[in-house]
Parts: structure tokens; C-alpha cells; sequence
């Protein structure tokens, strides 16, 4: 398969130590563009005259800006990424839940951010797709079509907003590839990964679909019912890093959950990445600083971490 | 009349919609200026369509386009010779990508169907050509014999001890149409469902064809979120109303038209009416118009027009909205009813 995803699956004991850079960022009326500069800058990524796919977590109408990735944080990493180096920085999603991709984006202002979108945003939901034999069977599926844009991209980025979720316990990078998922063959929602097993499914998708790197919205997040009827909850972080699980693992920590006894995360430790803090080199703030406790639905009461 | 309400409306949908001159459709508007030349660059060479030009072919954007170069005038009518041989080779390439159990899949490498099924029925139906009659009658079948499995008995078991089963608000004893197979129902692919068995050649299948058409309906009533509009299928979750969607309501509201009087029918256009110039996507306004106009509602003259909407992202390039926004700025007369 041609660009698929090249990263092996690496049992954890073997995969070099992770890094993840936790940054404070009060608003997203602040300048972000230097802060997401140079936070990418100190990964020294090997983005060069490579094409970049920022993926988003864009999951719904969103006037007030509380449930999707905010747009300033796509601008600055697009502007980022380009001053890096990078020969073209696209951006795209395939929400689940409602066809109409260009409300969505116009709903959270992502044009006013971004500039014109019709050459620069790909909706995943309706690209050209590629039939993929997945390397994993945590679930049933043994295949999925994945999007040509994603399956083609040299650099791909995980960009989801910090939120709990009410079936899978969080959602994060790991979780925000549900978007790459084409409902033009699934539908929306993208039921048949619901019946594989939301966990199950999610450690299949990353496990073909390997993110290179993964930005974290938390300058506010989402707590409760999420992840579209949660609360809004002021987090004030960005978090980086270049191994998704180890920054979904840092992620749940700052909101004061146990990584560990989130399902598809702590299996995805055994096989993506690390969720262990000892194989986690953590940079930038530290946890305790920043960390926000966030409510979940009492199905996931088991996931609070005691301070 | 249990679960309803005196109507809104002051004439039936068909009445009203009669009283529509034909020449307030389609004249030299946005739809003929952009969205013909689109669909007429982006055609393949294989007949079909897909969801951007140049790229690969796929049912449901070739439906989409067939089903909007058919509106112009009606399918039997189409002036341009060149649009008239168009949408032969687009109905040629829906008819040869139909699978041996009768279905049609989401893409030409797929060897299972889906819900596009219905959506070319419904199109192929709308052609009135009686060629077509042995892939309606296969798809029909298919159609009726694809059970959603959420309703399964083994389900409903399952259900008992699940929590997420308590979480959402919805009758399991219904039982829809899903997106694929082996999944669960949901708005849009029951109403295409309920679109397609509209077909004459419905009539055929008898009793499962009506009855899965009256499980379909009421699925969609139970499914219809709190004060009307429907969103992909979730009315309720963890005790929080779902927020109504423009597409799903239309699709829903399309597939539900014969029953103008239901307080249900009546609270979702009300629903549309009232968010129809809030709508910021072309994609969205053109369907919400296809809605009113298929009600015999006027579309208010202060509301944004489809060019405006286009020269935000030029609606991404989509095939599909293209096709929207003629169907939107045609007469629905010429291209909702099955055999029109």
C-alpha cells in the first residue's frame, strides 16, 4: 500500500522514550502563532517540503466554540508548519454525526482563521477513498476504506480538543480518527465502528492510520456529557508531542483521569506508544500546574485519578 | 386524533405546490450559470460521477447528478442533447455497478451494499424508464430483506443489560434501515428507504414492502427530535435533546409527505421554516429549499441566494451540493414523485 502509514508496531519495551510538551495558553485571543511555532520547532520535525495533514476534531455546529478544535489553533499550526517548511499544510475532517461539513466549518469561523478554504480544506467524508487490509483485528473489521488525502500525506497530525467522551471515556488523538473514517461509506454516524466496538475500533484505525504527531486543543475543553453536549471547561494548555498515546496519556492526566483505565488507551500502550510516565519524556509545564479535574458520566467515575 | 394536532398548513403540500406558477423555477439562475457546468465537466468518462471532478466515480454522487440534470425540464423533456446523452451514460453506470444480490455498494471496489441502494431506486424510479424495471424490482428486494440489527431478538436481549441502552430515548421494538448492513436504523437512510418503495413497482412486494414501509414511518417518528426536525437518528442521549439537522430533516420530511396533517410533519416545518436564514452552508440552504418548495412554502426573498453561499469556499467543489442547488432551483414537480 503506498503511503500507508509506515510506523511498525512496537511492543512497548522495545519503542524509544516519547516526548510530549505540555504549554500554557490562556485564550485563544492570545498570540498562539508564536507559541505553536516554536513549541514544533523544538521537535525539529521532518516536515520540509513535505505535505502536512492537520486533522481537526470537527464534530458538530458550534457557534460558541466549545466542542471543536478551535480555529485559531488550525491557523497558527497551518502558519507554523508552512514557516517550517512545508510544501502545502492541508486541513481536513469527516465529522460524524452531520453530512454538511461546510456548516460546520463556516459555523466555527475556520474561513476567517484560515482564508479562503475550497483549495486548502478536504472533506474526508467524500474524498476518493483506498480499500486498506487493517495490520491489527482488536475488532472484527478486517478492512476499511481510508480517505486518499490521509493515506497520501508525508506528515499527519492529530489535532482533537481536550473533551471527555460518554462512551469512550475521553476523546483525544487516538480517538479523533473516528474522523477519518468516510461516512460517503460508513454514513453518519459511522454506526458500523459502534457495532465493532468503539474501543476496539479506535485501536484498529491508529493502528493502520499512524498520526505522526498529535496538538492538543485544551486552552478549554470539554467536560461531562461530551463530546458534543458537555460543559465547557478552561484547561489553558496546548499540549505536543510525536507519539499520540503518550500525549493522549499526558492529556488524561491533566484532566485528572487514569490513562491506564481508559480501555483502548491502556491497549494502545501495549502496542502504539507509551502511556507509562516513565517512557514519557515530558517537557514544557508540568502536569500538577496545569491539571483541571474533569467531570465524566458516572459510567467512567472509575477513571478519576486522586490528586 | 391521538398525537396530533390541527394543521398548520392552510392547504395540503400537493395543493399548495400546484398553486406555484411553473416559471418562478429555474430560469437563468445560479444553478444554470455554475452548477450545470460543473455537473457537465465532472461527469466521467465511465458515465458516473464522484464527489468532486476528477474524482473516481461513485453511486451516490451519480445519482445525485443524474437525478439534477433530469430536473430541468423532467426527465422525458431535457432540451440539451448533450445533457439528455449525460444522464443515459450516468443511469448506464448506476445500472451496471448493481451487485448480483441486487444492491448497490458505496464504492466500485465494494462487494456488499448499502443504503445507496434505496437512493438508486428512488433515481431510477424518478427516470420512467420501464428498461430499468429488473434493477428496481433486484434493489426493492434487497431493500426489504436488509434488517436493521439493533431490532435483531438477540439485540433486544442484549439491550436488557446494557447501559447504553438506557441512555438514549428510542423504541427498539422499530426497526428502520441502517447506513450498511448488520447495523443499527437511522433518519436518512430510512427515509431513502421510504423514498424508494414510493416506486410503482413496489406494489409487487406485497405485504413486506408495506410493512416494512409502516416500521420505516413510525421509526422516523420515533426518531424526530423534541419540538420537530430530525438529526442523524438521536433524539436524546443521557437525557439531553439532540439538536435537529437541516439534511435529515428534509430526507425525513420528504419521505413522510403523506401525512401533511401529523403534528410531527408540522412541527419540523415549522422547525425548517423558522431556521431556514440561519442556515450558513450551501449544501444546507439548497436542501432546506428543496423542503419548502416541496411543501409549497415560498422562500423568503431576504435570504441569503446561492451564489453568495458559493463564493465562501466555492461549496468545496462538491458534486453533490451542485446537484442540491439544482434540484433546489427546479421544480419539484418534475423530479420528487417516483415514475416522475
Amino acid at each position: 500500500m503506498a503511503n500507508l502509514r509506515s510506523h511498525a508496531l512496537i511492543p512497548s519495551f522495545q519503542r524509544p522514550t516519547s516526548r510530549v510538551m505540555i504549554r500554557a495558553a490562556a485564550s485563544y485571543e492570545q498570540e498562539l502563532g508564536t507559541l505553536i511555532y516554536e513549541s514544533l520547532a523544538d521537535f525539529a520535525l521532518p516536515v520540509k517540503d513535505k505535505v502536512v495533514l492537520l486533522k481537526p476534531n470537527l464534530v458538530g455546529l458550534d457557534p460558541l466554540g466549545v466542542m471543536n478544535t478551535h480555529p485559531a489553533v488550525i491557523a497558527a499550526t497551518r502558519e507554523s508548519f508552512l514557516r517550517l517548511g512545508a510544501a502545502q499544510v492541508l486541513i481536513g475532517d469527516g465529522p460524524a454525526m452531520d453530512r454538511d461539513t461546510e456548516a460546520i466549518i463556516e459555523s466555527v469561523r475556520l474561513r476567517e482563521f484560515v482564508g479562503p478554504l475550497a483549495r486548502t480544506f478536504v472533506d474526508l467524508n467524500i474524498d476518493d477513498v483506498e480499500r486498506v487490509s487493517l495490520p491489527t483485528r482488536a475488532s472484527r473489521l478486517k478492512e476499511l476504506y481510508f480517505p486518499k488525502t490521509v493515506l497520501g500525506a508525508d506528515f499527519f497530525v492529530s489535532m482533537p480538543k481536550l473533551k471527555t467522551h460518554h462512551w469512550a471515556g475521553v476523546t483525544l488523538s487516538l480517538k479523533n480518527l473516528f474522523g477519518v473514517v468516510p461516512g460517503s461509506c460508513y454514513g453518519w454516524p459511522k454506526n458500523v465502528l459502534h457495532w465493532a466496538g468503539i474501543d476496539s475500533a479506535i485501536l484498529d484505525i491508529n493502528a493502520a492510520v499512524r498520526p505522526d504527531f498529535a496538538i492538543v486543543d485544551g486552552i478549554i475543553g470539554m467536560e461531562g456529557n461530551g463530546p458534543i453536549q458537555g460543559t465547557p471547561k478552561e484547561c489553558g494548555s496546548l499540549i505536543f508531542g510525536d507519539d499520540p498515546v503518550a500525549v493522549d496519556a499526558t492529556c488524561c492526566r491533566l484532566m485528572g483521569l487514569a490513562p491506564e483505565r481508559i480501555k483502548y488507551l491502556a491497549s494502545a500502550g501495549t502496542m502504539l506508544g507509551h502511556v507509562n510516565t516513565d517512557k514519557i519524556q515530558q517537557v514544557g509545564e508540568g502536569i500538577e500546574g496545569l491539571r483541571k479535574d474533569f467531570a465524566v458520566v458516572p459510567e467512567f467515575a472509575r477513571l478519576r485519578q486522586a490528586a | 386524533m391521538n398525537g396530533r394536532v390541527a394543521p398548520a398548513l392552510d392547504i395540503e403540500p400537493a395543493e399548495a405546490l400546484a398553486s406555484v406558477p411553473m416559471d418562478n423555477f429555474l430560469e437563468n439562475t445560479f444553478a444554470e450559470k455554475v452548477c450545470i457546468p460543473l455537473l457537465r465537466n465532472a461527469q466521467n468518462s465511465d458515465g458516473g460521477w464522484g464527489f468532486h471532478s476528477g474524482s473516481q466515480s461513485r453511486v451516490e454522487p451519480t445519482c445525485w447528478a443524474v437525478k439534477a440534470l433530469a430536473s430541468r425540464e423532467g426527465p422525458a423533456k431535457v432540451s440539451d442533447s448533450d445533457d439528455r446523452s449525460a444522464m443515459a451514460r450516468g443511469l448506464e453506470f448506476l445500472v451496471s455497478a448493481q451487485l448480483a444480490d441486487g444492491s448497490w455498494s458505496a464504492t466500485p471496489e465494494e462487494k456488499t451494499g448499502c443504503w445507496v441502494t434505496s437512493l438508486v431506486c428512488w433515481v431510477l424510479s424518478g427516470a420512467g424508464d420501464g428498461k430499468f424495471s429488473k434493477a428496481i424490482d433486484g434493489g426493492l428486494r434487497w431493500i426489504c430483506d436488509d434488517w436493521p440489527r439493533d431490532s435483531s431478538w438477540l439485540q433486544k436481549w442484549v439491550r436488557k443489560f446494557s447501559a447504553s441502552s438506557r441512555l438514549t430515548r428510542q423504541n427498539p421494538a422499530l426497526r428502520g434501515w441502517g447506513w450498511t448492513p448488520n447495523t443499527s436504523s437511522w433518519t436518512e437512510p430510512t427515509a431513502f428507504a421510504l423514498l424508494a418503495l414510493e416506486s410503482p413497482a413496489a406494489t409487487q412486494l406485497g405485504r413486506l414492502a408495506e410493512k416494512r414501509k409502516k416500521l420505516g414511518e413510525a421509526v422516523l417518528y420515533d426518531r424526530m427530535c423534541a419540538g420537530g426536525g430530525w438529526n442523524c437518528g438521536n433524539p436524546e442521549v443521557y437525557g439531553v435533546a439532540g439538536e435537529p439537522l437541516v439534511i435529515p430533516t428534509t430526507w425525513a420530511l420528504l419521505a413522510l409527505r403523506r401525512y401533511p396533517e401529523r403534528r410531527e410533519n408540522v412541527e419540523s416545518l415549522v422547525w425548517m421554516e423558522k431556521n431556514f436564514t440561519k442556515i450558513q452552508a450551501p449544501g444546507s440552504h439548497a436542501v432546506a429549499q428543496i423542503c419548502l418548495a416541496a411543501h409549497g412554502r415560498s422562500r423568503d426573498g431576504n435570504t441569503p441566494k446561492s451564489d453568495e453561499f458559493h463564493a465562501k469556499n466555492e461549496s468545496l467543489g462538491s458534486v453533490q451540493v451542485a446537484s442540491w442547488t439544482v434540484l433546489a432551483e427546479s421544480d419539484p414537480r418534475s423530479w420528487l414523485a417516483a415514475g416522475a
